[in-house]
């Protein structure tokens, strides 16, 4: 017998309404962030081409963030917010979106890094048991395929100009790499393990870093900027361990 | 690699119907197949385009340059 879905916020589990509204939450007001991060290089991108990219990138975000919180109105308990009174004072971010990206190099970076997290998430909904969320995680993943496109191309581009630029590339890995790796939650997913259990969200914790690490590590070591982490027989895995102590997990970020 | 700023140039085309012709609606330059994608989605999407290429402007080959052989061939 199949399970059958949850049409309405009323029909998940109890347990399931708290840790959702906080993972929409922190999913939306990164994707906000993001995209009015991107927007700032509009017209600064390396190339014409790559300034319009940018943009439209910055508008799926901002589309993304949208819908997002469109799904936020009809939870109970969720913060109030929209476009046109978003403020960042107390949104759920991370570091990286805190403020303007320093070059175009940590622009890439938090296109493989954030936006990859993100989007990795959001894929592990595409067959959520809540439609609300599965009708919108569809709508997103479709344009975030192109966003993975273009980090990847950039991110080989850039590392191929010279050791100076993997330099800057692997300072703005490490600078993003425990917000970004720790997003997926503790190893059994924390907070997000009841919204799995519940079928709200197919994967969280280890099982999502691992799908995440399998796309980035193999991209990381062709652009010889190959970042923490130890190959073997075609698993990856960190060569560091994330500082769990610091991790804030209801704002999901490193508390520094 | 191709220095930024001069890469190659890449022709886009597209359909707008099923049944109609591929029409060429502007060009774009990237360092590869990859980002010239990316770009012509990003540039030209004031359509809902059915279908869209892009084609790397060293691979079209000038009909005038057939002509030109075809008369050489005939002199």
């Amino acid at each position: 017998m199949s399970t059958p879905l949850l049409d309405r916020p009323s029909a998940l589990p109890g347990g399931c309404v708290s840790p959702l509204v906080d993972l929409v939450t922190a999913l939306a007001d990164n994707k906000h962030a993001l995209g009015l991060r991107y927007a700032e290089w509009c017209s600064s991108g390396p190339t014409i081409e790559a300034g319009v990219a940018a943009t439209a990138m910055a508008q799926d975000e901002l589309g993304h963030a949208r819908v997002l919180y469109g799904l936020l109105e009809e939870l109970p308990g969720a913060p109030r917010r929209s476009e046109h009174e978003w403020s960042a004072a107390d949104a759920r971010t991370v570091a990286c979106v805190d403020s303007p990206f320093a070059g175009w190099p940590h622009l890439i970076v938090a296109n493989v890094m954030l936006d990859r997290v993100l989007a990795t998430v959001l894929e592990a909904a595409l067959d959520s048991r809540y439609l609300p969320l599965r009708q919108r995680a569809r709508k997103i993943i479709e344009e975030e395929r192109y966003h993975a496109i273009h980090g990847q191309s950039w991110l080989a581009q850039l590392a191929a100009e010279g050791p100076e630029v993997r330099a800057e590339l692997a300072a703005a890995l490490r600078g993003d790499w425990s917000d970004a790796l720790c997003w997926f939650g503790p190893a059994d997913g924390g907070a997000l393990r009841v919204l799995v259990d519940a079928g709200v969200l197919g994967a969280a914790g280890d099982a999502l870093r691992a799908r995440f690490l399998a796309q980035l590590a193999p991209v990381l070591a062709a652009a010889g900027v190959p970042g923490p982490l130890l190959g073997a027989g075609g698993a990856w895995e960190l060569a560091e361990p994330l500082p769990w102590d610091r991790w804030d997990e209801r704002a999901r970020r490193i508390v520094r | 690699m191709q220095t930024i700023g001069d890469e190659p140039v890449y022709e886009v085309f597209a359909r707008r119907a099923e049944g109609e012709p591929l029409r060429h609606v502007g060009s774009v330059a990237a360092p590869g197949d990859a980002l010239a994608r990316v770009y012509a989605r990003s540039i030209y999407d004031e359509e809902s385009w059915l279908e869209m290429y892009v084609v790397p402007r060293r691979a079209i080959i000038a009909v005038g340059d057939v002509r030109d052989e075809a008369v050489d061939a005939h002199a």
